[in-house]
């Protein structure tokens, strides 16, 4: 049971006109870094949200630690997620939603400072969420996302807004959560970055499964950009 | 349980738009009783003779009912305590944290009874308070006895209890915080007051006509052709709004427990 803490079983979503997701089968690999990689519109925002329980499916099912995410008992010591919307009020503090956050979770006050610290946000700790630039907001979602000191990160679209230098903090932040045994699922459109970071794919276009294995099985010695555009193209065709 | 709902007050207490609204209850239910006594003691417009003033028992009734007037902003509280997870897309974050919906839910009915009860009990003291004041400036004035202070204080906090829960159900089914808001206020200032006024069989059914009833003071045909057997007696006009209480409960669980979040 160690080695898959997720997987979507022929996951399907439909929005009333819209197959957004399509029997979507695949596996995530634990203690690994995980690159979920999709054109726009393929369906990596909604399988994300069906994982977390956020979004229902109306087939098949997106397991975590073998069960539904709603299941889980204290989520947010178990799974750390940044989605691509804000998760936060712009008229309270950094610190403030934090503190709502870990309130609800009775997670130590103590620890609020320490995520902050940890995404470098500590400066603006008692700045209202509403003046901070898109980076800024994205480091709080991560913050947040870390409250919980969780073994599975869920990311999606993690570097939206990051200008270069934040990019290549993202890099070295992952990097080191990934050293620490993690699982981390990051989707993005940053395949460069994401070939650098990942050690497994998986591709899904318009709802469907396109590939999945580790970058090396999935590039065949091309880069990540050229199987990735190869991979879309050809399925699409 | 405790600990989601310490984070739901957490929320309240920590949003400036909160206590302004708290302010603005205060607020309103003072005009509510500072403006009648101006006018009922009034020499101009209709006449002296048009109104018996604060000398009579009526006048004084008809004053200081509109104490239980801020039931309006604890509807508002409950629906922003709502809709703000919504508007600002922390719904997300709040069920990360919580995925049992429903535990959510009942948090946040319970978190929005006790701010619609902080807001009503606050109002009422504001607009009690100011009634007296105004009243220093026509004496003499008719007595206010104690027992008139309770029936509407019980309405206050019953009301403020009750419309807490309604907003936060009145939310989730709505989702977009200015049409929930408009709407209500809509509702309240206009539609529910007409039909109470003009269609007494119905109104007295209506959240501002149980609340009337659970008042439960009469202000006299003369001034204002209001008459109390016209409402339902405290026992039932509770009743009543204590159904309106758990039918928003259950809309507000109905509506957001299966709901798709983005
Ligand atoms: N709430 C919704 N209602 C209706 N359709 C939706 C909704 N959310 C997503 N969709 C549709 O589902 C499809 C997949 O969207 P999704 O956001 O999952 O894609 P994505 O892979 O995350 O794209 P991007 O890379 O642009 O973020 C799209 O066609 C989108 O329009
Ligand atoms: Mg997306």
């Amino acid at each position: 049971m160690s080695g898959v803490k997720i997987e979507f079983k022929d996951l399907s979503k439909r929005y009333k006109d819209v197959l957004a997701v399509s029997n979507f089968s695949a596996q995530v690999q634990s203690g690994r870094v995980t690159g979920f990689l999709g054109p726009n519109g393929a369906g990596k925002s909604t399988a994300l949200r069906c994982l977390l329980g956020l979004v229902n499916p109306t087939g098949g099912s997106a397991e975590i630690y073998g069960g539904s995410y709603s299941q889980l008992q204290e989520p947010i010591h178990k799974v750390g997620a940044v989605l691509d919307s804000r998760g936060f009020h712009p008229g309270l503090t950094a610190k403030q939603n934090l503190k709502i956050m870990a309130s609800a979770s009775e997670i130590d006050f103590s620890r609020i400072d320490e995520v902050l610290e940890l995404v470098d946000l500590a400066g603006a700790a008692n700045k209202r969420t509403k003046g901070f630039s898109l980076g800024m907001k994205q480091r709080l979602s991560l913050a947040i996302a870390m409250l919980g000191d969780p073994e599975i990160l869920i990311l999606d679209e993690p570097a939206n807004g990051l200008d270069p230098l934040g990019i290549v903090w993202l890099r070295e932040f992952l990097q080191k959560l990934a050293g620490e045994g993690r699982t981390i699922l990051v989707s993005s459109h940053q395949l460069a970055e994401m070939q650098n970071t990942v050690s497994d794919v998986l591709i899904i276009n318009k709802g469907l499964l396109v590939a999945q294995g580790t970058i090396k099985e999935i590039c065949k010695g091309r880069s990540l950009e050229e199987a990735f555009l190869e991979l879309t193209l050809r399925k699409s065709a | 349980m405790s600990a989601l709902l310490k984070s739901e007050l957490r929320k309240l207490i920590y949003l400036r738009a909160n206590w302004l609204l708290l302010l603005w209850s205060g607020l309103f239910a003072a005009l509510g009783t500072v403006a009648p006594i101006l006018v009922l003691n009034s020499d101009s417009g209709p006449g002296r003779g048009a109104f018996s003033g604060t000398e009579t028992q009526e006048g004084i009734n008809a004053v200081f009912a509109n104490a239980a007037g801020g039931y309006l902003f604890a509807l508002i509280l409950g629906i922003l305590i709502m809709t703000n997870e919504y508007r600002h897309g922390t719904a997300v974050g709040t069920f990360l944290v919580t995925p049992k919906r429903s535990t959510v839910l009942v948090a946040k009915l319970i978190a929005a009874s006790l701010a619609g009860l902080v807001i009503q009990l606050f109002s009422f003291i504001f607009a009690i308070t100011s009634g007296f004041i105004a009243l220093t400036f026509f004496e003499p004035h008719a007595p206010v006895p104690a027992e008139l202070l309770f029936k509407v204080f019980r309405a206050s906090a019953i009301s403020g209890l009750v419309l807490g829960i309604v907003g936060v159900g009145l939310g989730a089914l709505v989702k977009n915080q200015i049409a929930a808001v408009t709407g209500a206020v809509i509702w309240t200032l206009i539609v529910e007051g007409l039909v109470v006024a003009f269609v007494e069989s119905i109104g007295k059914y209506l959240p501002a006509g149980a609340i009337t009833g659970l008042v439960d003071v009469d202000f006299g045909e003369n001034d204002f052709n209001f008459s109390i057997e016209n409402y339902l007696t405290p026992g039932p006009a509770t009743l009543v709004l204590l159904g309106y209480a758990a039918l928003f409960s259950l809309i507000a669980m109905r509506t957001t427990l299966r709901r798709d979040l983005d």
